[in-house]
This record gives C-alpha cells, sequence and structure tokens, in this order.
C-alpha cells in the first residue's frame, strides 16, 4: 500500500494592516494591481488562527507516523523477503 | 460324552478367537491413540509458537505505543511554545503590531512560511539535508523543532 503523497503548500503573504497604515496599505495595493480588498482578523484571531494549524499538524504527524507503525507492522515482512 | 467333548472345545475356540479379536482391537486403539498424541503434540507446539509471536507483537506494540506517547509530548511542547511567543510576559502582539508594523509583518511572514513548511513535514514530506543537521537555535524551523531538526537538542 502506497502512502499519501505528502502535501506541497504555496506560502501566503500576511499584510499587517493598523488605523495607522490603513490608507497606505490599500494604495501599495492599488499600486501593484490587486484588488484593495483584504480579509482580516484582530490579534486574537490570528492567535488562534496560528494555534488551530498547529493543532492541525500535529495530529497529521500523529496520524502519518500511526499509518508508518501499522505499514511496518503489516507489511514489514513482506518488505523483508523483497529485500532478500 | 463326545457332546461335553465338542462343547468344550467350542468354548476353547471361541475364547481364542474372542482373545484374538480383543487384541486386534487393542492394537487399533493404540494405534489411534497414538496417532491423537502425535496431532496433541504438534497443536501443542503450534500453541506455543503462537504464543511467542503474540509476546513478541505485544512488546513492540507497547514500544510503538512508547514512541507514540513521546512524540504526541513533545508536539505539546511545540504548541506551548507557539503560545508563550504569543503570551511571553504579557506580550501584546496586538500593540505590537501597531508600534513596529513592518518588523511584525516580516517576522509573521517568516513564521507563517516555516509553519507551512512544518505542515509538509508533517503530511510526509522528507527532511531537507539543512534541516537534518541544524543544531543551532539560528537554524532551527523554530514553529515545529521535534518534527523539522531531529539533531537539535534544546538549550
Amino acid at each position: 500500500m502506497n502512502k499519501p503523497t505528502p502535501l506541497e503548500l504555496e506560502n501566503l503573504k500576511w499584510i499587517i494592516i493598523t488605523s495607522n497604515n490603513a490608507e497606505e496599505v490599500f494604495k501599495r495595493l492599488e499600486e501593484q494591481g490587486i484588488d484593495p480588498v483584504l480579509w482580516g482578523l484582530t490579534d486574537k484571531d490570528f492567535e488562534l488562527l496560528a494555534k488551530n494549524f498547529a493543532q492541525i499538524r500535529n495530529q497529521l504527524k500523529i496520524t502519518n507516523d500511526l499509518l508508518d507503525k501499522y505499514k511496518e507492522y503489516y507489511e514489514g515482512d513482506l518488505e523483508n523477503k523483497d529485500e532478500k | 460324552m463326545f457332546g461335553i467333548r465338542l462343547f468344550l472345545i467350542g468354548i476353547v475356540a471361541t475364547a481364542i478367537a474372542g482373545g484374538g479379536f480383543y487384541v486386534v482391537k487393542l492394537q487399533r486403539d493404540n494405534a489411534i491413540l497414538k496417532a491423537n498424541a502425535i496431532k496433541l503434540e504438534s497443536a501443542v507446539a503450534e500453541q506455543q509458537e503462537l504464543i511467542t509471536s503474540q509476546k513478541e507483537d505485544f512488546k513492540e506494540i507497547l514500544a510503538a505505543n512508547q514512541k507514540m506517547n513521546e512524540l504526541v509530548s513533545v508536539l505539546k511542547k511545540d504548541l506551548d511554545d507557539l503560545d508563550k511567543r504569543f503570551n511571553k510576559k504579557n506580550r501584546d502582539v496586538g500593540k505590537l503590531a501597531i508600534a513596529k508594523t513592518e518588523s511584525i509583518e516580516r517576522i509573521t511572514n517568516g513564521a507563517s512560511a516555516l509553519a507551512t513548511r512544518c505542515i509538509e513535514i508533517a503530511s510526509g514530506s522528507p527532511l531537507t539535508e539543512k534541516e537534518k543537521n541544524a543544531t543551532k537555535k539560528s537554524e532551527i524551523n523554530r514553529e515545529c523543532p521535534s518534527i523539522a531538526n531531529p539533531n537539535y537538542i534544546p538549550y
């Protein structure tokens, strides 16, 4: 049984917008030809998002390692035979 | 007189025939018992082999569980470290972002790229040589050193 292909993710760019730099940020977006619209998070929600992703990552790692263990258990003999 | 003799001969002949049949039956029973004993010995040996194999399996399962518990514990540490980065010494990331917008934006984007790489690693992506060889704080993936930098020992 083949393992699932590892993820190859795209990096995204965070823009911090405050009451001080809002105009400048939107102006810069327009200059770069990007729609002047942003999806916003408060600092607290950003923290929660970071922690949620860290938890998903941990769960993914655990599940993936568990899969390795099962694979080793059920297919370990087969792999040894193949090597012979 | 002849009748009595004939009767006695009959009894003796019957006794001999009965004895013969009995011996044959005993031999047959003995053969069955021997066959059963061989089967039983073979079954006992198989059971012992199975018990040994189950004991080995149990040891492996315990070791795997132990490793899994260790992994859960180091992953929890990564999560605690993330919490510290946000809240260490009553740090307020929001206020920091207002005061030092550009720096915090740069730090956020750097951390986001590292966190993205952490998810790739967690999904099974092989570690790069740089990740494997990282031993200093400046070289590690601070978002998930426990899974990204196996040779890093926190100091």
